[in-house]
């Protein structure tokens, strides 16, 4: 079975969101919101104009599946190749650019002011991306004794660095409240524990790359 | 940093063989090779049999440890 392109996946995503932002605007403004604002689904009577709504649900639905699946495609296949080749995951640096995604953890101050929302500060794991462009630039190699030692150093040193951040935080923490106040204390717990994840997949990868490219430039060829 | 004395660039010179040709043989990178070279990593005893076999020279000749 062949692997679906990147491109069409994309292609998929940007004319299902498409659909979704019509139906929204068409419920918006010729069915009284209904399905996008909150509403009360006990009470629910189906009316045609719920359809383009509905349909836009359902297909938002099944793209999520299908990504799913692509997931769980991906990972196996990466597995088979490993046992294969023994060489590493092929990625594209540029792939690292996804890491500017944690920005959007900044929002969550925004939603939390507005609407006491708190789970856009999960988008700071995102940081953690910047990390697939050092994975990107060591795709493909062969992973020697070398290559395994260095990932278990870089890890060890990510773990290591990682899990002391969590100690002063919870240090912090345990003193009970920040500025007084409980949900100041979990929105710093919240920030803490997506920017540490983020920290530990970007620093097992820097790591790795740069214990495995120390002293490139020194390096002779042949002799 | 591994505080031993490496003298595989000599006995692979000798064999003919390139650093790319070597790490195929023995089933690692060229820059493992490059770094074993220049003493800067401690090889495994598998890959340190492996490298004595495709050089042709005993293990005790190839790293010198103090």
């Amino acid at each position: 079975m062949k692997k679906p392109s990147v491109k069409f996946t994309v292609i998929l995503g940007v004319i299902v969101v498409l659909l979704l932002a019509g139906a929204s605007w068409y419920s918006i403004m010729f069915n009284d919101w209904r399905l996008v604002a909150r509403m009360d689904f006990e009470a629910y009577e189906f009316l045609s104009k719920d359809l383009p709504m509905l349909g836009a649900l359902l297909l938002f639905n099944l793209y999520v599946i299908y990504l799913g699946g692509l997931l769980v495609w991906a990972i196996v296949a990466s597995k088979r190749r490993l046992a294969k080749t023994k060489t590493t995951r092929k990625m594209d640096p540029r792939l690292g650019l996804l890491g500017v995604f944690g920005f959007f953890g900044f929002v969550g101050f925004w939603t939390y002011s507005a609407f006491h929302q708190v789970y856009p500060f999960i988008f700071f794991v995102f940081f953690g991306f910047f990390g697939f462009f050092y994975e990107g630039r060591m795709s493909g190699i062969l992973m020697d004794e070398r290559y395994v030692e260095n990932r278990t150093r870089a890890e060890l040193a990510a773990h290591r660095v990682t899990v002391a951040a969590l100690f002063v935080t919870l240090l912090v923490v345990a003193r009970g409240a920040i500025l007084g106040n409980l949900e100041y204390t979990l929105i710093a717990v919240l920030i803490v524990l997506s920017l540490t994840v983020a920290l530990d997949l970007f620093l097992s990868e820097y790591l790795l790359y740069r214990y495995d490219r120390a002293d490139q430039l020194d390096e002779g060829g042949e002799g | 940093m591994p505080d031993f004395e490496c003298r595989l660039k000599k006995y692979r010179q000798l064999k003919e063989l390139t650093q790319e040709q070597l790490a195929q043989q023995v089933g690692v990178r060229r820059e493992t090779i490059m770094r074993l070279e220049k003493a800067q990593y401690n090889p495994s005893l598998k890959l340190a049999v492996d490298i004595s076999r495709a050089v042709e020279a005993p293990i005790e000749d190839i790293f010198i440890f103090p």
